[in-house]
């Protein structure tokens, strides 16, 4: 399975960039799935699409992670961070630019190609100058630098799927296979590993682990409060109580049965205070 | 140093999103406490939602499941059923849902789980309203209380309906073990879960899970409206164990109910004759309790290899 994320902005075409290559795919003879970041949509919005490629039906339905391709179609969005989050070694970032490929801002291992599909869209009046659609120009570098898709199955998609200008369009895919530049990796990396996915049945993937698996221990909640318990330990007779009631396992006890309160995660409720026998807990205003 | 009277394992995070003083996250903590890590966790769209997973964090830890709303039973069935194909008869498979989750949306769900006899427990964590979504009243919101959509404006005076009986809706399917579950009690809290985890079968949970926005209190007094809701006979404890019923926090009197609803902002605007009719319905559930306990199990087993025997046992808990 070869699993692509493509990175644009509301408006530049991303999400049909991701569905046309689907169903060139599908008409390639292959498995294709295709869906948009659920988020808000909002033109010139940082805009996510998914597309998984394989020989046989994908069963997976979650985000691509971990993407064997990336493509970017606004170089600015490279600086907005996570737009390679999870390309592995020997992963391919294909991105929309003028630049050398060589050039992109890319961890050493990853394999970078290039292409002026702005340009490309341009000549062939695809959008307008200041917003132009770019997407079957990217699509047609993909084809060349991945070989993820045959460049007659892409315009065999066009024509069929793009209501407006598909000549122009097959003209830009073509431009884009042959325009596309491409650098290897700086560092060896041997080729992909095949990925490590529990394979329960055969065609049936599931992900490694959870989906979420980052601790909320790792989100401070201490900005929630207003007041802080603060225990007098000097009349701390150790019963635990305030333990044992707060909600937010912002309490634990030290070795010798002592209450510690974790302030970086403590919201203030004063659950301690009022639960505590022998009143030992006083709430004080923060700041 | 006292000794600890609950496990103390902590399998919720610290960190996770639920408001200050929520009886809720202190119910999942001490439910969690009692089953240990080899549990799955299925949650529908409810608080807990939100309060365990802002992505890509997770609050638990064990492993936990979104499902829709109204689908925690068939969730819990369907995860009985992978678990056992893959060998794991160790792991315990809890549904997890709110009030409106299991008395309004979800009960056709829940009664399905309950009929096929899964070997899951079904929790409802009651916080008596549609707390995530904005304090939208629900089957299980009680008589007189105000919420968004039983506002106190014009004729309005709370809600006019009374509460669902979830427990009798779900004995009625005749569960191999219910209880009612007090976060304000954590040693009968915890006890009651390592009961039930020792029984397979269909289990259920009622857990009272103050909410300091929803019913309008300040967040410190949790626990003090969770101790009154017991103390005045609101929300008694008790366990029903192959249909015999049980009560676990035995009182000589009741505490006038008033001073549970004085404490709360949602009762605020009840007038003596209101607050009056709820005294009488607390007492006569509290009378019928006692009824059902003296009275002894119905006729016929519950599990296989069960006798169904009659009366209570003796008394252990006693309170003022």
């Amino acid at each position: 399975m070869i699993e692509i994320r493509f990175h644009g902005r509301g408006g530049q075409g991303a999400v049909v960039a991701s569905e046309l290559l689907a169903q060139a795919a599908f008409l390639d003879g292959k498995h294709p799935q295709s869906f948009p970041f659920f988020g808000v949509e909002r033109r010139g919005a940082p805009v996510t699409a998914f597309c998984r490629l394989d020989d046989r039906a994908v069963r997976l339905r979650t985000s691509i992670t971990r993407p064997d391709i990336v493509v970017v179609l606004e170089p600015g969005l490279l600086r907005a961070g996570g737009v390679m989050d999870g390309l592995p070694p020997g992963g391919l970032l294909l991105v929309n630019s003028r630049d050398d490929p060589a050039r992109l801002p890319a961890p050493p291992e990853v394999r970078r190609a290039s292409v002026d599909a702005t340009a490309i869209a341009v000549a062939h009046g695809l959008g307008t100058p200041m917003l132009p659609i770019v997407n079957t120009a990217v699509l047609g570098a993909l084809a060349a630098a991945s070989g993820a898709v045959r460049l007659d199955a892409l315009e065999r998609a066009i024509d069929r799927f793009v209501p407006a200008r598909p000549a122009q369009n097959r003209a830009a895919a073509r431009d884009g296979f042959g325009a596309v530049r491409l650098a290897p990796a700086e560092v060896a990396v041997r080729a992909p590993p095949v990925r490590a996915g529990r394979t329960l049945r055969a065609g049936l993937e599931l992900p490694d682990g959870p989906l979420a698996v980052v601790s909320s221990a790792t989100i401070a909640t201490s900005a929630w409060r207003t007041m802080r318990p603060e225990i007098d330990l000097g009349r701390c007779t150790r019963c635990n109580f305030c333990w044992k009631f707060c909600p937010d396992d912002a309490i634990e006890l030290n070795a010798e049965g002592y209450p510690v309160v974790r302030l970086e995660h403590c919201k203030g409720c004063g659950i301690c205070a009022v639960e505590c026998p022998p009143g030992t807990i006083a709430m004080v205003a923060e700041g | 140093m006292a000794r600890l009277t609950i496990p103390p394992q902590e399998l919720v995070h610290p960190g996770h999103a639920a408001c200050p003083g929520c009886g809720a996250a202190l119910a999942m903590r001490l439910l969690l406490k009692g089953l240990g890590s080899r549990t799955v966790v299925s949650v529908p769209a409810c608080c807990w939602t939100v309060i365990a997973t802002p992505y890509p964090t997770t609050a638990l830890g064990v492993a936990l499941l979104d499902n829709p709303i109204e689908s925690t039973g068939a969730s819990i069935s369907g995860i009985r059923a992978a678990v056992d194909a893959l060998g794991l008869p160790d792991v315990t498979v809890v549904g997890f849902a709110g009030d409106g989750g299991t008395a309004d949306i979800g009960l056709q769900a829940l009664s399905g789980m309950l009929e096929r006899r899964t070997n899951a427990i079904y929790v409802m964590y009651d916080n008596e309203a549609y707390m995530n979504t904005g304090i939208q009243r629900s089957g299980a919101t009680p008589e007189g209380a105000w919420t968004t959509t039983t506002p106190v404006i014009g004729v309005g005076r709370g809600k006019p309906e009374r509460k669902k009986d979830i427990m009798a809706i779900v004995l009625a399917h005749r569960p191999v073990y219910a209880a009612t579950l007090n976060p304000s009690f954590p040693e009968d809290f915890v006890r009651k879960v390592e009961t039930a985890r020792g029984i397979p079968g269909p289990r259920f949970f009622h857990i009272f899970a103050p909410c300091p926005p929803g019913w309008r209190f300040t967040s410190e007094a949790t626990i003090e409206i969770g101790r009154l809701a017991t103390d005045t006979g609101v929300f008694p404890l008790y366990e029903v164990e192959d249909g015999r019923l049980r009560i676990t926090r035995r009182l000589s009197s009741l505490k006038p109910v008033e001073e549970y609803l004085s404490r709360q902002g949602r009762y605020g605007h009840l007038t003596g004759a209101e607050r009056e009719r709820i005294q009488a319905q607390v007492r006569e559930g509290w009378e019928r309790l006692r009824r059902e306990e003296s009275v002894g199990p119905p006729p016929g087993p519950v599990r296989p290899g069960v006798a169904a025997t009659s009366g209570p046992e003796p008394a252990t808990v006693d309170s003022g």
